[in-house]
């Protein structure tokens, strides 16, 4: 397959995601296609534009019973809800029926981390606690996630959206979004047996880089990272490769260093 | 402006006649998606029921852009989380959820009502037409399309693509001022 014809068949797998028939285990190598190329994001925009439109025609009638009956429940519950100023008590997940919520969100976890190993966020032992706490602290958040749902598929919203910020790197972008940064890669080189990937961070104003995620690409080169840390304080980032398990500082050339100004 | 989005900055404000103004404007879609999408009335309801709760109990998920097309996205994608958590059809494997955060063409999609849009799917050969309509509301991925329709994964990839463009060109034309 030529380069030109790999390129049509991913902007027609960027046309299935925007309709929102493409598999899960597919997603996160188109989101990173989406990421690193501004004509395939310019056709997602405009193509998701279109499907979303299809839900207009789906606009009909309802049956004047059960529109009445329906809209009687919820102001009942509004009303109430409004009456008791418990206003942020009742948000959440009691608010809604239980099936509601995670799946959702699970999907989009799944989809997002479908080709990083979230296991390998331990850089050494010294490390361990603190990557247990980083645990702990998203899985607080996925939970906190969970009880809102503007947050659910915050990660993937954050790849692709307009206002984001997007670094070029070689092996694809590194993207900032309010406070939070990620890596869409998709050309990374494979790996020799017990190496990994590591991603580095320095405060802004320092040189000193701290050590953050090990990751793995899949078979296609394509690693989407979300990193531990306060975007807001992250002067630049950086990745090199490490025995598994990571190190404490780099001990190969970077792959790449990026300041994010 | 959507006239939603200026009841929705009521409805952050906790007022009630603005929720009860939003819902009578936007019910008949939220329900329409979940019937389309779930094919049973009860489920649609309380489809619905929840949407329209959410709106209430957490309007900041709201963050800007249309309010049809926000809604319209949250409804599908939690009736495709119905899907997945009641097994409705589980030897079908359902797409990913899209983002749900508001798109560039939010402005475009707040102009349009329901006959403009059919119009503009009408424009499409019914090859492509079947194919989008199916992807959309069906929940199912292309590989599926592709095995119910029994036409060959490239084709439907192709029409798709097609599809989606052409019709987007057409809405394009039917939103201009």
């Amino acid at each position: 397959m030529t380069d030109e014809s790999m390129r049509e068949a991913m902007l027609e797998s960027v046309a299935l995601y925007a309709l929102g028939v493409l598999p899960r285990e597919e997603t996160a190598l188109v989101a990173a296609f989406i990421a690193n190329d501004d004509e395939a994001r310019r056709e997602y925009d405009e193509l998701r534009a279109a499907a979303t439109a299809l839900a207009h025609t789906a606009d009909e009638p309802v049956d004047s019973a059960r529109s009445a009956r329906l809209k009687e429940r919820l102001m009942a519950r509004v009303r109430a809800d409004a009456a008791s100023g418990r206003m942020t008590a009742a948000r959440g997940a009691a608010a809604y029926p239980a099936w509601m919520w995670g799946t959702g969100l699970a999907a989009a976890a799944a989809v997002v981390f479908s080709v990083v190993t979230v296991a390998q966020d331990v850089n050494t032992r010294g490390e361990l606690a603190a990557a247990q706490r980083r645990a702990a602290t998203l899985a607080v958040e996925l939970a906190e996630s969970q009880r809102s749902g503007a947050a659910e598929n915050r990660t993937l919203t954050d790849l692709l959206a307009p206002d984001a910020r997007r670094y070029a790197v070689a092996p694809g972008t590194v993207i900032v979004r309010r406070d939070r940064v990620y890596f869409a890669f998709s050309k990374l080189g494979a790996l020799p047996k017990g190496r990994v990937y590591q991603a580095w961070t320095a405060p802004r104003g320092s040189t000193t880089m701290a050590p953050s995620v090990t990751f793995t690409p899949n078979s296609d080169g394509v690693a989407i990272v979300a990193l531990p840390v306060d975007a807001t304080r992250v002067g630049t980032v950086a990745v090199s490769v490490e025995p598994e398990g990571g190190s404490k500082a780099p001990t190969t050339t970077p792959t790449f260093v990026r300041p994010l100004s | 402006m959507d006239p939603g989005v200026r009841l929705m900055e009521r409805v952050q404000a906790r007022d009630v006649a603005a929720f009860e103004s939003l819902y009578d404007g936007y019910h008949r879609l939220v329900f329409g998606i979940g019937l389309r999408i779930l094919g049973d009335p009860t489920m649609a309801e309380d489809l619905t029921q929840t949407v329209f709760l959410k709106v209430w109990t957490a309007p900041e998920a709201f963050r800007g852009g249309s309010f049809v097309a926000w809604v319209s996205r949250v409804a599908r994608n939690r009736a495709l989380d119905v899907l997945r958590a009641r097994s409705v059809r589980p030897e079908i494997e359902i797409p990913a959820d899209l983002p749900l955060e508001g798109s560039l063409d939010d402005d475009v999609l707040s102009r349009l009502d329901a006959q403009r849009v059919r119009d503009a799917l009408a424009q499409l050969p019914p090859e492509q037409r079947g194919l989008i309509e199916m992807g959309f509301f069906g929940g199912v991925t292309h590989q599926e399309l592709a095995r119910r329709t029994d036409t060959p994964l490239g084709t439907v990839k192709t029409r798709i693509r097609s599809g989606l463009r052409r019709l987007r060109q057409a809405l394009g034309e039917h939103a201009a001022p």
